[in-house]
């Protein structure tokens, strides 16, 4: 059987299963699309409205508990391209290195945030250089993903925009992209979407998909792209630390 | 967002003609394709409509050019089918059922209709954008979100599957 055989028959096949959409149908999609509710605007404002509200709430309350106000003593340097909201959360708490997971250099999965929302809403992106890593931290305002969370090591540093298709590289030598399902990047947050962050390892943070509750984010290093990734609560944030090259 | 023509940018603001006038050449194929994703007909206008009304909401976080709203569109409508498959459930076992109907029944598909409706709806997606709806493979990839090598690849894997013979210079 040829190619055009096969193309021929299984088009024939397709026709069989598909037949013809009903003639009603586009003015079927006409008449809902026109009377679907006001898009954008309301919803949009209300949802950031109520992120930065509940930030700000969590900010004060956890400002003013007494029990939290003890020093950081880590090296932590925050990045001037955090979002704007960062200011009023708490400084991360620091966790001792013995109990953090081992740096990997394969792609995998962090894993499963313990208390999911539907689409998680990014509210911040915070990058920061300490000895031995380069770390970004994801703020969610609403509970963490649903979602898987991967991370993809990469050689080079060019990545596939989506929905566009378009390729984007980023600075640095190698790459890892990071994959988060059922979260959204524009709802709760309005900072930078491109933070050159000018570290020796974790030297670029980029979007590259925002889009149908899939964020990803391209990150530029330099280094041979092992990292290490967990969940830190209150607020719920994802914390990818990015190996410094030895 | 300058290099969009006008009717895209009208849409995009909010004229209702404008989005019918992009929208309405790309209903037949997306109906296609979800009718073959859903194997059901009445369940693939659903998923149009669906995909039609949160294209409407969403056309301003289209990037790029006109050219870009087929891929785009095709994609909210997989998408579409995938969450119909997971609320509809009853669907699905429908579909799973159809190869092992009573013997007078799958004597009249042809081979060919029996292997593509074993294969899984996702598996069959990359054959319909590029076999049914002749998409060239930069649409097929965008449509699917995954690089041309491997949106290649699974075209070729899932058209090995119908026929096991094929080899890559048939498929492309």
């Amino acid at each position: 059987m040829s190619n055009n055989d096969f193309r021929r028959e299984l088009n024939s096949t397709f026709d069989q299963m598909t037949g013809s959409p009903s003639p009603s149908l586009r003015d079927r999609v006409r008449s809902s699309v026109g009377q679907a509710p006001e898009r954008r605007g309301p919803y949009w404002m209300a949802a950031a409205a109520a992120a930065v509200i509940a930030v700000l709430l969590v900010g004060v309350l956890v400002v003013s508990n007494p029990l939290n106000r003890r020093s950081n003593a880590g090296p932590t340097v925050t990045s001037p391209t955090a979002s704007p909201s960062a200011a009023a959360r708490p400084s991360p708490t620091t966790t001792p290195e013995a109990q953090l997971p081992a740096f990997v250099c394969t792609s995998g999965a962090a894993a499963q945030h313990p208390s999911s929302a539907p689409v998680a809403f990014v509210s911040g992106l915070r990058t920061g250089t300490h000895t031995g890593y380069d770390r970004l931290t994801i703020d969610f305002s609403n509970g963490g993903p649903s979602g898987a969370v991967e991370l993809k090591p990469q050689s080079g540093t060019t990545f596939t925009q989506s929905p566009s298709g378009m390729t984007v590289t980023l600075k640095g030598k190698n790459g890892i992209l990071v994959v988060i399902h059922g979260a959204d990047l524009h709802s709760a947050y309005n900072g930078s979407v491109d933070i050159v962050t000018g570290y020796a390892t974790l030297v670029e943070v980029k979007r590259t998909e925002d889009f149908e509750g899939v964020v990803q984010l391209g990150l530029g290093i330099n280094g041979a792209g092992c990292y290490r990734a967990f969940w830190l609560s209150n607020p719920d944030r994802l914390v990818i630390d990015v190996e410094a090259a030895s | 967002m300058d290099q969009r023509p006008q009717i895209l940018a009208r849409a995009a603001g909010g004229d209702l003609d404008s989005f019918s006038l992009l929208i309405d050449p790309l209903l037949d194929p997306a109906y296609r394709l979800a009718a073959v994703m859903l194997g059901e007909r009445s369940a693939a206008e659903d998923a149009v409509q669906e995909a039609s009304i949160k294209a409407w909401r969403k056309l301003r976080q289209l990037r790029g050019d006109a050219q870009s709203l087929r891929a785009w569109f095709l994609s909210i409508v997989a998408n579409e089918c995938r969450m119909a498959r997971r609320t509809r459930w009853f669907s699905v076992i429908r579909l799973a059922d159809v190869p092992a109907q009573t013997g007078d029944e799958r004597e009249s598909y042809s081979d060919l209709h029996s292997a593509l409706l074993r294969l899984s709806p996702d598996e069959r997606l990359p054959l319909v954008l590029h076999f049914y709806l002749d998409l060239p493979l930069d649409e097929v990839a965008r449509t699917l979100r995954v690089s041309q090598s491997a949106a290649k690849s699974r075209i070729y894997r899932a058209a090995k599957r119908l026929r096991a013979d094929l080899t890559i210079e048939e498929v492309f």
